[in-house]
């Protein structure tokens, strides 16, 4: 697993992925730690399978009993279903996750970790000073779907939007956006099923002084190429498949 | 999964499974005894040793239902503790792991404490579900001698019906159902003796 630092400041933004152990047939995934003194936070930490070199990767940042927050952009195996092994290796931590997934959540069995369930029109969490902001991302892909922007360090983790399939050698950031843009397309066109939803998410990112836009899947993108991103998403018709 | 946590599983869904089929056959025994009851009273004198073994056959019938109802909760029980184990035992596989990967990480000694605890989980999943399952086996030998019970019965109404003239082939027809239902039951229950027996507390 690999760990890359993408943001340093009076808090710590960590990536991971790249996993060359994992198993080739389920699909690669970032995530993303954000690390206060005291505390550490798990952006979509993940599935089941990846949970051992997640967690061994995690703990060359921070003890395990200061893993004290997880957030779960939406309800997917991919994104979450660790959760009941974080749920035993765990004993002070609050899952961060859509309100309308909390039944579907608990499958993966939730009973010392506490949820905290964002409502609709999202929220924050707060990281001792760090106030990070819960932004709807609702239909994108899911129905019920969050992304998380931190304003300090100007990154907004965009779930599922941004992403693309790509292999365990692929850079971390996109260094050339018009070769890009097909290993996205695709993706997009057939995962994203709404295009009013789409609409009203650039609106509000639009609002964000981002720096990084950081997907769970593929690649980063960085300075011009966020508003390249959502210039070419805002273009882009989704929900291909009816 | 394991080969043995499969057998585990296979075991504990079995139980279910054979308690049902005894659940119907004791709900038949059920039936033969007031069918009984009714040949008997018609019977009048003919059968008068027929009619209070049909209350036993009953009252037997009835203990069987409540004992397999009350076995087929402790079933579930045990099926909930097969899968709580199975999910301790895979969190205590990956914990190690994480422990093992994190060898030289600068806080991969906080993981020792996860990786205890998940142990000590497991253990004691372990230890439960064999107390259980001695517990289960005892409550399916009280079935089993219920079903003893209901083949001496059955004798005895063999006995009795052949007094009973005209009405011998009817109540015969009784004794052999509660006769085969005994079996039935006696068979059932033996199975599920010996898919747990392995797991019994030893």
């Amino acid at each position: 697993m690999k760990m890359t630092k993408i943001y340093e400041g009076s808090h710590q933004w960590i990536m991971f992925g790249r996993d060359e152990d994992k198993p080739s047939n389920i699909i690669d995934t970032n995530q993303y730690v954000v690390r206060t003194p005291n505390r550490c936070l798990l952006l979509d930490p993940g599935g089941a399978e990846l949970f051992a070199p997640m967690m061994a990767a995690v703990l060359h940042h921070a003890p395990v009993d200061q893993i004290t927050d997880l957030f779960a952009s939406h309800q997917d195996p991919d994104v979450i279903s660790s959760l009941g092994l974080w749920d035993q290796a765990l004993t002070n931590a609050k899952l961060h996750a859509p309100a309308i997934w909390e039944g579907f959540l608990r499958h993966y069995s939730c009973e010392s970790i506490e949820y905290m369930p964002i409502p609709d029109n999202g929220g924050t969490i707060k990281l001792e000073s760090v106030e990070l902001q819960i932004i709807p991302a609702h239909y994108l892909h899911s129905s019920g779907n969050f992304h998380v922007y931190d304003p300090q360090a100007k990154i907004l983790m965009s779930g599922d939007v941004g992403a693309a399939i790509e292999g365990p050698d692929a850079p971390l950031f996109v260094d050339n956006f018009s070769a890009h843009v097909e290993k996205m397309r695709y993706w997009h066109q057939r995962w994203m099923p709404s295009n009013q939803a789409k609409r009203v998410w650039i609106e509000r990112v639009r609002n964000l002084d981002i720096d990084i836009l950081a997907p769970q899947h593929g690649r980063m993108f960085k300075g011009d190429d966020v508003k390249r991103f959502l210039d070419w998403f805002d273009a882009l018709q989704v929900g291909i498949a009816v | 999964m394991t080969n043995q946590t499969k057998s585990q599983f296979i075991a504990v869904a079995s139980i279910t499974s054979e308690l049902s089929a005894v659940m119907v056959v004791a709900k038949e025994i059920s039936l033969a005894a007031a069918n009984a009851k009714a040949i008997a009273f018609r019977a009048g004198d003919k059968a008068k040793g027929f009619q209070p073994i049909t209350d036993f056959i009953n009252e037997l019938a009835k203990e069987t239902i409540e004992l397999v109802t009350n076995i087929n909760i402790y079933a579930l029980v045990l099926y909930r503790l097969t899968v709580d184990e199975f999910q301790r035992t895979a969190a205590y596989n990956k914990f190690e792991l994480a422990a093992k990967m994190a060898e030289g990480a600068t806080y991969a000694k906080s993981m020792q404490e996860p990786v205890d605890h998940a142990k000590q989980s497991m253990q004691d999943c372990q230890r439960q579900f064999k107390r259980d399952v001695s517990q289960l086996l005892g409550q399916l030998e009280a079935v089993m001698h219920h079903a003893r019970a209901a083949r001496v019965i059955a004798a005895n109404s063999r006995i009795e019906a052949s007094q009973a003239g005209e009405y011998l082939q009817s109540l015969q027809a009784v004794a052999e159902s509660v006769d085969k239902a005994a079996h039935t039951i006696h068979d059932n229950v033996q199975r599920c003796r010996i898919a747990l027996s392995v797991y019994r507390n030893s």
